[in-house]
């Protein structure tokens, strides 16, 4: 039953929790207020990516022939679902494995899903860190990773 | 032979000296003054709202963002200002010149310093008032002539909000009123040389200050320019300088119920040890960073329940505080 | 006052009208389109309209193997992007009866409520958002950078995961990722008393939430709605625990429900839903196994002819993945039951009757993803 009386203190006691919640959440909002900031202010500052960070893919230099192991099988080619790579080899003697020339991806089109590097026969695919890549027009976007790795020497 | 004997010499002393003039030069120095105060005070809410979202605001036009109003005031002057076609023209070039005249006349009466007055009114609190419901009608006109469901509902609700909380407004000010016999605001800043009278009535003053935030429509009140409803309220449609009239009188509007609130309850320009100004510019910026940072704690409120709190909870709270300062003041 | 039951076009008048919260608008999460009958500020009629971002993703699954398709699953619901990813993975070790190891089952439990957490962060806050209150949804964004970055530290992407493998994971944990998320946990649990005090006991926040946007229990079992919406309106139901899978029947943990079913309760609800989530977290961490992570399959699987239904629960609900296969590589049909296509259709029935405002706040509490409704 709601007598007067007590729709009256009802009234009473919601405007005093109100205004109690209302403080509090002042309160909290000041707290924050002087904390230290939480963004990184790019370009003045800049983060190190973690070593599992997708940047495009790029080719491993290895130890024993001093360069890649890309034997140009193709693999990587025909599990990209969004057709981005296209390599070109040639064997360079007889009787030896393929050697992987030109390797072109499209970095447009790439969605970092990483089935190339997993597919790959020789493990020769590792993704980059690079992620400051500003280009002028979209035929840009095609990379030759052999190129890269050479010019990285 | 007085110089003050010669006929038209004394003409012109008698012209310098009067009111029109002194009423002419404050209105230049604060037309000068207000655009820049406003600047100022657009820099302070970004990096207010930025702080307490862990972010610092902005940063890169000038040291920590300094420039950054005045830049972006060269950018709106830049803009077009695109009347869309089938508004009502004169109603939607009149809307924004007709919110900022009364804010820049609401400067008139309030007492900066002892001596930094324009005018001392003799009814300057109603002025200020009067002046202050002006820009009600504006901005109907603003939503009205836009031509779009977004501004029309906007400027629907603010008038129902800004005609409901006047009388919050005025009651919390009567009671103040009763106390000091006078509309005058100076007499109302020379009556609290001793005691402040935020200390006398509390209750008005908390009730005055709900009633200035939803008066100036600013959150938790703000559901006219309501961002995550209505786009941008009343003017979605304004761009370019029109836009930054609208900006421009929001804020000085803000300045004005602050100055309103120190020279009412706060003491003015008494304090201690810095000269007046000084101390009204502490005590006004004070309430002007306390209502911004109510503005980015709370919620928006519903406009049913913003009529039920101000005639539920608001109204009968300030007829009862009138009472009781009425009784405990002719009686005791 | 018009009557909201009994309203049809032939009843237009003067004072009604019919208002676009357009595609875009700053608070309709993605591309969504509602169109709203209005009668003053009092809501007649809501009318979703969607199709905006139909990218075709079923479409894609019937020209791509499946390992292809891997990527796309993230990209469905991005801010469940591991759990679809997961989800998805699951599927097809179902229909080929591949076995997971246990590492890596509990390691796809720890990204996936890691990941759910994100995602309360979002739907949560942007529900005060909604509202009005800027600052929270803010400080959610920090917190969830924590997740973000932990889970990069492992996988290397933020938004679209492409982690989980057919039988396993790609990539095994770190030690600071195991570090790193120890501290999280801590560090978040000291959050919420802050989130707790500035929103779900502020009064302001309570009177537009309380009673508004009503679901009861027999019109959200009608609507098919699951998830935290379903859980707010008291119906019990979590796949987690009604159809187990992966290694969710050896934690022990809570399905949060409330009987209200008002924006208060699903607001509620995901705010508990994120403390059970730690807690199963913790759990997995304690007990992890050793042992591989990933089970020997072939490079390209080939499924017998069959079809097989996998459900998961994503932050959004029951989310199901349906695939038929002719015996080939390449999928004959791919299904996804989203659960944002049945939650969105109950704003028809429940926001009738209440006014402008309401709409925006109870669209934010149901927390829907507009890419996940048209694939």
């Amino acid at each position: 039953m709601n007598t007067p009386s007590s729709a009256f203190t009802e009234y009473l006691t919601e405007i005093l929790t109100g205004s109690k919640s209302l403080v509090v959440g002042l309160w909290i909002t000041l707290k924050r207020l002087f904390t230290r900031i939480v963004t990184v202010q790019y370009p003045r500052q800049k983060l190190t990516m973690t070593p599992q960070f997708r940047g495009h893919i790029e080719a491993i230099r290895f130890d024993d022939t001093k360069t890649h192991h890309c034997v140009a099988c193709g693999l990587c080619a025909r599990i990209c679902p969004s057709h981005v790579i296209k390599l070109q080899g040639e064997k360079v003697r007889a009787g030896a494995l393929k050697y992987g020339h030109h390797y072109y991806i499209d970095f447009s089109k790439c969605s970092l899903c990483g089935l190339c590097v997993d597919f790959c026969p020789e493990q020769t695919l590792k993704f980059s860190n690079e992620y400051e890549l500003v280009f002028y027009s979209r035929w840009d976007t095609v990379i030759d990773i052999m190129d890269r790795l050479e010019k990285s020497r | 032979m007085n110089i003050t004997q010669l006929p038209y010499l004394k003409d012109i002393y008698a012209f310098l000296g009067s009111d029109v003039t002194a009423g002419i030069v404050g209105l230049l120095i604060i037309a000068a003054i207000v655009p820049l105060n406003v600047a100022f005070l657009v820099l302070v809410e970004r990096k207010v709202a930025g702080h307490i979202q862990l972010r610092p605001g902005p940063m890169e036009v000038g040291p920590h963002g300094i420039l950054q109003t005045l830049i972006d005031a060269v950018k709106l002057l830049g803009k077009e200002m695109v009347t869309p076609q089938s508004t009502d023209k004169l109603i939607f070039f009149l809307a924004p010149i007709i919110v900022v005249a009364p804010a820049f006349v609401g400067f008139v009466p309030i007492p900066f310093s002892p001596m930094m007055q324009i005018k001392d009114v003799n009814v300057g609190i109603l002025l200020i008032f009067a002046f202050s419901s002006i820009s009600v009608i504006s901005i109907l006109m603003a939503g009205w002539s836009s031509n779009n469901k977004y501004s029309l509902i906007g400027a629907v609700r603010s008038v129902a909000q800004n005609v409901a909380y006047e009388i919050p407004l005025l009651l919390a000010t009567m009671s103040i009123l009763i106390m000091t016999n006078t509309f005058k605001m100076g007499e109302i800043v020379q009556a609290q040389s001793s005691v402040w009278f935020i200390f006398y009535q509390p209750i008005a003053a908390i009730i005055f200050f709900i009633a200035t935030t939803a008066e100036t429509n600013r959150a938790p009140f703000d559901l006219v320019e309501a961002e995550s409803e209505l786009v941008s309220g009343f003017h979605t449609e304004y761009t370019g300088m029109r836009f930054s009239l609208f900006f421009l009188a929001e804020y000085t509007n803000m300045v004005i119920a602050a100055a309103m609130f120190t020279v009412l309850f706060l003491g003015g320009w008494h304090g201690p040890l810095f000269p007046g100004m000084i101390w009204f510019l502490i005590k006004t910026y004070f309430l002007i960073f306390v209502v911004m940072w109510a503005r980015w704690t709370y919620p928006r409120i519903r406009f049913d329940q913003l009529m039920n709190f101000a005639w539920k909870v608001l109204i009968p709270f300030s007829l009862v505080n009138l009472l009781i300062t009425a009784i405990v003041l002719k009686v005791l | 006052m018009l009557n909201p039951k009994t309203i049809d076009d032939t009843s237009i008048d003067q004072r009604v009208y019919t208002l676009n919260l357009g595609p875009q608008h700053p608070s309709t999460h993605g591309v969504m389109h509602l169109l709203v009958t209005l009668d003053g500020e009092v809501v007649l009629k809501v009318e979703p309209v969607i199709g905006y971002s139909h990218r075709g993703h079923e479409k894609m699954a019937e020209n791509r193997t499946y390992e292809q398709f891997l990527p796309n699953p993230a990209r469905m619901d991005y801010l469940s992007g591991m759990i679809f990813n997961h989800g998805y993975c699951m599927a097809v070790e179902k229909l080929c009866g591949i076995e997971v190891p246990r590492r890596a089952e509990y390691i796809r439990v720890i990204t996936s409520e890691l990941n759910r957490i994100a995602s309360h962060f979002i739907g949560a806050m942007d529900y005060a958002m909604g509202l009005g209150a800027i600052t929270p949804f803010l400080w959610g964004w920090d917190d969830r950078e924590h997740i973000l970055d932990l889970l990069e530290g492992i996988t290397g992407s933020r938004l679209t995961y492409s982690y989980g493998r057919f039988g396993g994971v790609r990539n095994d944990i770190t030690k600071e990722f195991y570090d790193g998320t120890r501290r999280f946990i801590d560090r978040l649990r000291g959050r919420f008393w802050d989130y707790e005090n500035l929103i779900n006991q502020n009064i302001i926040f309570i009177k537009r939430s309380k009673d508004v946007g009503v679901i009861t229990k027999d019109v959200a079992l009608d609507y098919g709605v699951t998830g935290p919406t379903l859980r707010g309106s008291g119906v019990n139901y979590d796949v987690r625990k009604m159809e187990p899978y992966s290694a969710y029947p050896e934690f022990n943990f809570d399905i949060p429900t409330r009987e209200e079913g008002d924006c208060l309760a699903r607001y509620q609800v995901r705010m508990a839903e994120m403390e059970q989530s730690l807690n199963i977290i913790e759990q997995a961490l304690d007990h992890l196994p050793p042992g591989p992570i990933r089970a020997k399959v072939p490079r390209l699987v080939t499924p017998p002819k069959g079809d097989c239904y996998c459900a998961f629960e994503s932050a959004r609900g029951a989310v199901g993945f349906y695939i038929a296969s002719d015996g080939s590589r390449i999928p004959y049909r791919i299904k996804v039951r989203a659960p944002s296509f049945s939650n969105l259709f109950v704003l028809t029935e429940i926001c009738p009757g209440h006014f402008l405002a309401d709409v925006i706040a109870i669209f934010g509490s149901i927390d829907v993803t507009v890419p996940e409704i048209d694939r």
